[in-house]
């Protein structure tokens, strides 16, 4: 039994071979595909932006913010330089040369004693707001100690500290520390890169096109009478399904594997611990399987195979998180991404590439898409031998 | 007449075909509806907050939080369940809310709010400068009510209340902020942003897939057969031309229709927007007759087509907005078409452009039309002679 299903898988695979289409999507579209995102994402996956300071000022203060700007931590999302003047820093701002501009006006250290302080400025761009956001916020932290401060004052004199004390007060908080701080907490994970999503997004997207590319063969031998030939063969017709399965299979593997290697190698897509997505790899070739053979029980002619399949393939593809970044979908769709193999598959990868471990780490995913291809295999099981013996 | 008759066989049965009416009227607005779900802008910050139980003050910072304009907030259970959030992108940082902040401000502790994200990752840190602003803000009133308590009169309590009540009327530094640039160079977020690029990117694809029509109907000797009847190949090609423009112009007003009704989306100056959307119809029907005599299958164009159809997208910027990749990106971006056609939208929805702004676009698309038909025609007249 072993022996013509082996032999039926050879043949498929090779006419497949000889097809160059089936090369196209197996391997050359989704390459191509994640070498294009990877080359239009160099370097944007990280932030980082020029921000503009005018300092009119020259004070004690205006001094202090332009520390905090250089400060460790700010270094590896901002670099600062230097403007002459608002309008000079707006033009830079217009023409994108830099992201945003902080403008401290002359008279600035002198007034944030007084009743009377002045603005700060954050000139800004529509094509850069998060850039002009992340430079307000950072000027926003700094003022707001001095704020808090001028508070502390006026709370003081409202809960009946002498006026004539204002200026011994004043002093008095600007040695105070705003007493509810943010603490940043490493997470442990690696960030999660565009070239990690899309490299088993794309591989995933082309292999669920395997479900039309056998789906639609099927028909097509079965209208030159390959099929009823076969069946008169001492065959069983489940031999000739177990044949159809496994070139799908070993078509599928070969694909996915092939493109990891490659985009690991060429493009640093992090694919995670190899043996746990391999696991998952083979889980989800397995659920295609299923998924071609329930296209085969349902379809009666090759037209019909077609378009369930192209309904397939691209429902599962934007369901599943294939196109867009999953993680940037509402609740909604992220829960519906988990009625789909690939959208479980998609999860896993992403796991693995970010929060990393083994096996563990898709049981889960493995599981689902276990459920999945029984529930898809057993519908398919009952209706695909009828479209053997029709 | 024989160029309408021609048209209307073959729309015909590209009409009868029920998977071509799948990919040409209901994936493209699945496709938008998602894209312009997603797509909320690139303007935001989300950020997921867990409450181990802070009482009052974590809940007025979750406030303070979801009322900053750049920021957006989502709720999570556990610190696991935020985590995992933040290491898979979910939201860009996490916000640990402690147990008992009410109870350490009034103690006259410092609360720290503990912020989940990578030192090593810049978008991150960003969103973590977002929330520490908030947070510190937040802090200056429980400073002022601990330094009046212990300067002035009253309990903590009392100062909460009374900093809550003197802050409005206390002039604060201020940080304000001008645009110095409001003419956007990207479309806006929402449906504003998928609807445009979805209808450059499927009238395109489907006139790729398209193409093994043409095929087809070269495979089973249709054109031989209409060439032995007195019928000029310049007719038979013409008759091709005009179904592929017709497909792509009734897809492009169901995906007009259908923004524009359901999801509201301004299309822009009318005049510019029908010029657009007809130019973009004949380099359409272009590549749809190029694709039809340079595959040799229909397979071939049904699997190349879309593919191939998808990446120049992604080249053209219907798939993200070419501003945000390398300067060499945009300029490689820029041999597409669907570059041309994306700028020409974002000047019209963007930018209230008019077709003036627009010319040297139209200009672009209308030499990729004549070269697309001009290389087509070529062909096809070989298998017509």
């Amino acid at each position: 039994m072993i022996g013509s299903a082996l032999v039926i898988a050879r043949k498929d695979l090779r006419q497949r071979l000889r097809d160059r289409s089936a090369i196209v999507l197996g391997l050359v579209a989704p390459l191509g595909i994640a070498a294009l995102m990877s080359f239009a994402f160099k370097g944007t996956d990280t932030f980082h932006f020029t921000l503009g300071i005018v300092d009119a000022d020259h004070g004690p203060v205006a001094s202090a913010l332009i520390q905090t700007l250089q400060q460790p931590s700010l270094r590896q999302i901002v670099t600062i330089s230097p403007a002459a003047s608002p309008s000079l820093a707006s033009a830079e701002v217009r023409n994108q040369k830099m992201a945003a501009a902080l403008v401290i006006p002359a008279g600035f250290s002198a007034s944030v004693a007084g009743g009377h302080p002045l603005a700060i400025t954050t000139v800004t761009s529509v094509n850069n707001t998060i850039a002009g956001s992340v430079a307000s916020s950072i000027a926003s932290s700094f003022v707001a100690q001095l704020n808090a401060d001028r508070l502390s004052v006026a709370t003081a004199l409202a809960a009946g500290a002498p006026a004539t004390q204002a200026q011994r007060l004043a002093a008095l908080a600007a040695d105070l520390r705003i007493p509810e701080q943010a603490v940043q907490r490493p997470l442990g994970a690696h960030e999660l890169k565009t070239i990690s999503y899309y490299s088993p997004g794309m591989a995933i997207f082309f292999l669920l096109f395997t479900v039309s590319f056998t789906s639609r063969s099927f028909f097509v031998d079965r209208a030159q009478g390959m099929i009823d030939r076969m069946r008169a063969a001492p065959i069983h017709p489940v031999e000739i399904l177990a044949g159809k399965a496994l070139s799908v299979f070993a078509y599928g593997v070969v694909s996915l594997a092939t493109i990891a290697v490659i985009t690991s190698a060429a493009f640093g897509a992090n694919w995670g611990n190899p043996l746990a997505a391999g696991a998952l790899g083979l889980a989800l070739v397995f659920s295609v399987v299923c998924l071609t053979a329930l296209v085969i029980g349902v379809a009666r002619t090759q037209r019909q195979a077609e378009g369930f399949s192209s309904i397939i393939v691209f429902g599962l593809a934007l369901l599943g998180g294939n196109f867009v970044f999953l993680s940037s979908e509402p609740p909604l769709m992220r829960r519906l991404a988990l009625l789909t193999p690939n959208g479980w598959a998609m999860r896993g990868f992403t796991d693995l590439a970010t929060i990393g471990g083994g096996f563990g780490t898709v049981v889960l995913p493995i599981v689902a898409i276990l459920v999945f291809s029984a529930v898809v295999g057993t519908a398919a099981g009952l209706l695909a031998s009828r479209a053997v013996t029709a | 007449m024989t160029i309408l008759a021609i048209a209307r066989v073959s729309i015909r049965r590209i009409v009868r075909d029920r998977t071509a009416l799948f990919f040409i009227v209901v994936l493209p607005i699945i496709v938008i509806v998602i894209i312009g779900a997603t797509v909320r802008g690139f303007s935001t910050f989300r950020v997921g907050v867990v409450d181990l139980g802070a009482g009052q003050a974590g809940r007025q910072l979750v406030t303070a939080l979801d009322r900053a304009g750049d920021i957006q907030v989502t709720r999570y259970s556990s610190v696991a369940a935020l985590t995992k959030g933040v290491a898979r992108s979910e939201v860009s940082a996490g916000v640990v809310l402690p147990a008992g902040m009410d109870t350490i401000e009034r103690r006259g502790g410092t609360v720290t709010v503990g912020v989940l994200a990578e030192q090593a990752n810049s978008t991150q840190q960003a969103a973590v400068t977002a929330v520490s602003s908030v947070i510190t803000d937040q802090g200056s009133t429980i400073q002022a009510a601990r330094f009046a308590a212990a300067h002035g009169s009253g309990s903590f309590d009392e100062n909460l209340a009374r900093a809550l009540s003197v802050g409005p009327h206390v002039q604060r530094v201020e940080v304000r902020t001008v645009q110095a640039e409001s003419r956007a160079n990207t479309l806006p977020g929402g449906f504003s942003y998928s609807a445009p690029t979805e209808l450059v990117l499927f009238v395109f694809i489907n006139a790729l897939a398209g193409g093994a029509v043409i095929i087809e109907t070269r495979r089973l000797g249709m054109y031989e057969r209409m060439a032995a009847a007195p019928v000029r190949p310049r007719t038979i090609i013409a008759g091709e031309t005009a179904t592929y423009v017709t497909i792509a112009l009734l897809q492009s007003v169901m995906i007009v229709a259908v923004g524009a009704l359901f999801f509201g989306v301004s299309w822009g100056n009318p005049l510019a927007a029908i010029v657009l959307i007809l130019a973009w119809a004949v380099v359409g029907a272009g590549a749809g007759m190029l694709s039809g005599t340079l595959f040799r299958t229909p397979e071939q164009a049904g699997a190349i087509g879309p593919a191939a159809g998808i990446a120049l997208g992604m080249l053209g910027g219907c798939m993200w907005p070419l501003s945000i990749v390398s300067s060499t990106m945009r300029a490689v971006g820029h041999a597409t078409p669907q570059a041309w056609a994306v700028d020409a939208w974002t000047s019209l929805l963007a930018r209230g452009g008019t077709i003036i702004s627009i010319a040297p676009q139209l200009a672009v698309l209308a030499a990729f039309a004549a070269a697309f038909l001009a290389i087509a025609t070529m062909r096809l007249r070989r298998v017509l002679a």
